[in-house]
């Protein structure tokens, strides 16, 4: 076992595959279709208009099914991954990514299934959605979830969109949220879209929110509060039972950033910190892949009196529950060997059926129910673990999270802004410690590259001097945490700065130019 | 404390982190953070049961898919915003390879140029099938793709979102945009000051009516966008060579602008509404020309068709373009190619000055997270289709819904909505039949028969779509059952 898992390896370049054509070559079988090529009318202009057709076929590469597969694989082996190397991008929760729900939501009626089925020959599907809601429903506290929103910004925009059509209908026109200065871009980017004004509070020593400065903000104006719990220091916010507390006697809502729940995941609700509106992003706590930048989906979820507002479509089950699944297959099994459908309806208890019937609805977020594909992913991850391990995923994502912030925090001594007590799923540095030996945040970020890490989030919360915010969630060793902790020592005492500067040295291309690719931006080739 | 197979700490492992940390247990440890509120007990919970092994996961998931009708079971003959194409293994294959499934947003460009490169040609290859400068890498889908536009195109009119609240704006949306994206605008912009007005389709070609859209601009609101759909959601192919001189008049000199005279700022490009095209089907620009050909300042749509499965409708992919002049009002990320320190090739995220995690409450856009990893699967298709391929299946779907239209007419059980030209997809009204059958319930008994004969629109309008998906043989299989539901 080396040292470090970054030592040597080999790069192959590659070129664009447009750079790789030859003419009239393609990688792709044209489907027969039982057709007779004599039988077919050759030119488009028998179908159409002349004057829509397209004289110049799009200039795609011309290369075949190898050179295809050749050249993505190859890229592919330029990517740092959570399979390949530890990834403690704070913020974003890069656990491992299951290969049984990879395989699940690939079974082939399953993703070949057209949303506008009818509903009786998909019962067993929207079964899933509705069963998958009633658990995070009792992980959370809350009344109800809607999985329309597809990622955790969509999520914050459809929370929001609730709280403004709430004071709209109750004829009240608050224009504030109140956000924290610590908090994610996307929450005062999502305030804004939604059609609110941001005001920053203040964090305050601790790294948490102080419930006296938050009484300065209140007024009639203030329509709700996001905050992000634990907040992107990883730390607890104490006041929250008080800050809950102050929001809603100002009738104001508590809307939770969800992104950092893996903290609390199977461990405590958010019900009994007074929050009334959170999106899960099932693509950190829940396991799904996050695809190099996506799909995901951000799960919105209210209290009941925010239960009408949801978007629309959603699933809406009549009848009693059905725990054991038998009467979603039934339906289904029935209709499709075609039985009569009222007889259907009877012999069952439940029925499962997209509505639109939500009073208040803030509308639609998406062209159909929801990211199904991840939907399924973070079901499966929550049966594989069951009610007897659910707990265990915030607890050792905690406890791993503190190991570093401990070690670390001697490592790096002095620069542990929030030293006592402990974090919670991640811990935040300062650039204090490194600075003593002449490096920066971002050279510490590129050296551990060539050590064979993923560099944590950098620069990011702002109110840390060059922050570096490490979350190694549950999925990691100790192990691998020690030879993390031991790559940072090394870099903080004996790392030259002419080496730092020239870091990363073992990846396909070095330190990227991006004030160029700025200022002479190529989009395309 | 069991030790489940995704934790790599051991029982022992997670007693020495408690040691170190110098608390005795979970209880301890969440106390002196969470205080007073309760921890969960799991033995408790109901809704999720005790843990499921692998095999038994599996089968209870398998059991669920051999039981729906898709795939082998079903002829899918439904569009409506999501085509069934052909998916080849080869994406399947390489997609599956964790390098790409597994990394999240290449922020750090050095260890993500594998992502970084399969974007960079996903934007070079869709610009070229759109006709348009710039492609960002993705948004979540078309609807929320599309509704972006429309907010783009608000911020090019130089009206931010306060002045618009009190001086109003018009979109125009024309009749012929998916309902569903529609929907999606309304839950963008429906509190804003500005206005959505329908520009109306012509009945009898199912085109977006011209007279009715240069009426509307002509009105004397202050119209900031013209938004149409191409094809449009009835399949039915725009003039867009028509529209276009309308929406954009003071670029043309043959339009009379007598009627704008009393504004000031007439000859502001800024005065002028913005073309914005969508398209929920962009496998059609193999056959027709794209939004770039004419003129289309941004371009909002779909781009699962290509490579994609339907996946009950998501993830998809959202596709965006526009002019380069517009590039720093784009939401979303974008790949630049640029050098490393070695003046090698390299690839980055370019001027994301425009974006939340820089700019906050001033971003373009809140979204962070988008469709990376479908459009990943976009580039891989695409170079698969190769230059002829990309023709060729297009021409396919043109030809094979053409066979399917011409049939069911035949058959004297149908009848057109709309005479204009389509691509692969069309609108039928069923005829007066002897069994009073609706669309809905058309749609539900040709399902029992192993056929999605399309999407109900109306009372008896059916939204019917082909693809290289559809074999003859299914074709024949739609005709002789549809022939059978309705008058047997």
């Amino acid at each position: 076992m080396p040292k470090f898992p970054g030592i040597k390896g080999i790069f192959l370049d590659e070129d664009p595959l447009i750079r790789q054509s030859s003419k009239g070559v393609k990688g792709i079988s044209i489907p027969g279709c039982g057709l007779k090529k004599s039988g077919l009318k050759k030119d488009e202009s028998a179908y159409i208009n002349a004057k829509y057709i397209r004289k110049n076929s799009p200039k795609l590469p011309e290369v075949s099914e190898p050179t295809v597969v050749r050249h993505f694989t190859r890229l592919s082996s330029w990517n740092m991954c959570v399979d390949s190397v530890f990834y403690p991008l704070g913020s974003c929760t890069m656990k491992y990514n299951p290969k049984i729900n990879e395989k699940i939501a690939s079974l082939e009626n399953i993703k070949n299934l057209h949303p506008l089925m009818p509903v009786f020959s998909i019962q067993p599907v929207l079964k899933i959605v509705h069963d998958f809601n009633k658990v995070l429903c009792e992980f959370t506290g809350l009344a109800e979830f809607s999985f329309a929103p597809q990622a955790g910004a969509a999520g914050e925009f459809s929370g929001l969109k609730i709280i403004k059509k709430y004071f709209d209908l109750k004829g009240e026109h608050r224009k504030m949220i109140l956000v924290p200065d610590s908090s994610h871009g996307t929450n005062p980017a999502s305030s804004v879209l939604a059609g609110f004004t941001p005001v920053e509070i203040k964090t305050g020593k601790a790294g948490m929110l102080d419930a006296g400065e938050l009484e300065k903000f209140i007024s009639k104006d203030i329509a709700g509060i996001m905050i992000t719990n634990p907040n992107t220091f990883g730390v607890f916010e104490k006041d929250i039972k008080k800050i809950a507390e102050i929001m809603h006697q100002n009738g104001s809502f508590v809307y939770m950033d969800g992104a950092n729940f893996n903290a609390f995941l199977g461990s405590a609700k958010v019900s009994d910190m007074g929050i009334d509106l959170i999106q899960l992003n099932l693509h950190k706590t829940f396991s799904t892949p996050h695809g190099g930048g996506g799909p995901g989906s951000g799960a919105i979820g209210v209290v009941e009196s925010l239960r009408d507002f949801l978007p629309v479509p959603y699933v809406k089950s009549s009848g009693e529950d059905d725990n054991n699944g038998n009467d979603a297959i039934t339906i289904t099994a029935m209709a499709i060997n075609n039985s009569n459908d009222n007889k259907n309806k009877n012999c069952c208890r439940t029925f499962y059926e997209l509505a639109e019937d939500k009073k208040y609805t803030i509308g639609r977020m998406a062209p159909f129910l929801c990211n199904f594909a991840v939907v399924i992913r973070a079901y499966a991850y929550l049966l594989s673990l069951g009610r007897d391990n659910i707990g265990s995923v915030s607890e050792i994502a905690v406890l791993n999270a503190n190991y570093i912030k401990k070690k670390l925090g001697v490592i790096l001594s002095g620069s542990d802004p929030f030293e006592e007590g402990f974090c919670m799923h991640e811990c935040v540095f300062n650039d204090k410690g490194i600075e003593e030996n002449g490096i920066s945040t971002l050279e510490l970020a590129k050296l551990l590259i060539d050590y064979g890490f993923h560099p944590p989030t950098v620069y990011f919360p702002k109110n840390i001097h060059g922050a570096i915010m490490i979350e190694p969630t549950e999925t990691e060793s100790i192990r691998t945490l020690d030879n993390f902790i031991k790559a940072v020592k090394e870099i903080r005492f004996k790392t030259k700065k002419s080496k730092a500067i020239k870091s990363p040295q073992r990846t396909k291309v070095g330190r990227v130019n991006e004030v160029l690719a700025n200022k002479q931006p190529v989009f395309r080739y | 404390m069991n030790n489940f197979r995704y934790f790599q700490n051991s029982k022992r492992d997670i007693s020495k982190l408690y040691r170190i940390l110098g608390v005795k247990d979970k209880k301890e440890l969440f106390g002196k953070i969470i205080g007073d509120i309760p921890l969960i007990k799991e033995s408790r919970l109901q809704t999720l049961t005790e843990e499921m092994d692998e095999g038994a996961l599996y089968s209870f998931f398998l059991n669920i898919d051999s039981i729906i009708p898709a795939k082998n079971k079903t002829a899918v003959f439904a569009g409506g915003g999501i085509y069934n194409h052909f998916v080849p293994a080869v994406i399947d294959s390489l997609i599956s390879r964790s390098e790409f499934y597994t990394p999240y947003t290449p922020y750090q460009p050095e260890v993500s140029q594998g992502t970084l490169f399969a974007l960079f040609e996903f934007q070079s290859m869709t610009a070229e099938i759109l006709g348009m400068d710039v492609v960002n890498a993705s948004m979540y889908d078309g609807a929320e793709s599309l509704a972006e536009a429309v907010l783009m195109a608000m911020r090019l009119s130089g009206a931010n979102r306060d002045v618009l609240d009190h001086s109003g704006g018009l979109i125009l949306i024309s009749e012929g945009i998916n309902p569903n994206y529609v929907s999606v605008i309304k839950t963008f912009i429906g509190d804003t000051g500005v206005k959505i007005d329908t520009v109306k389709l012509d009945g009898k070609t199912g085109q977006t009516d011209a007279a009715d859209l240069k009426s509307k601009i002509e009105s004397g609101g202050r119209v900031l966008a013209a938004v149409v759909q191409q094809p449009n959601y009835f399949g039915v192919i725009e003039d867009l060579e028509e529209l276009e001189p309308i929406i954009h008049y003071n670029s043309h000199s043959d339009f009379s602008a007598s009627h704008f005279s009393d504004q000031d700022n007439r000859n502001n490009r800024n005065s002028e509404p913005f073309f914005v095209v969508s398209s929920t089907e962009p496998y059609a620009f193999g056959v027709i020309n794209p939004p770039g050909f004419y003129n289309a300042d941004i371009f909002a749509g779909e781009g699962n068709s290509f490579g994609n499965y339907m996946n009950f409708g998501g993830p998809l992919l959202g596709l965006f373009a526009a002019k380069k002049e517009y590039v720093r009002q784009m939401p979303g990320r974008i790949v630049g190619k640029t050098k490393d320190d070695k003046n090698r090739d390299a690839y980055a995220f370019i001027l994301s000055t425009r974006e939340q995690h820089i700019r906050r409450g001033a971003a373009t856009s809140n979204i962070c997270t988008n469709s990376s990893l479908n459009a990943v699967r976009a580039a891989i298709y695409l170079s698969l289709c190769s230059k002829s391929g990309f023709k060729e299946i297009a021409s396919l779907n043109l030809k094979l819904a053409h066979i399917l239209r011409d049939k069911l007419l035949s058959g004297g059980i149908f009848e057109p909505s709309y005479l204009g030209d389509f691509f692969n997809e069309f609108s039928m009204k069923i005829k007066k039949n002897k069994n009073n059958i609706t669309a809905v319930k058309f749609i539900e008994e040709m399902a029992k028969k192993g056929i999605l004969a399309g999407i109900a629109i109306s009372e008896s309008g059916i939204l019917i779509s082909a693809t290289e998906n559809s074999s003859l043989s299914n074709i024949e299989k739609y005709v002789e059952n549809a022939k059978e539901v309705l008058y047997a």
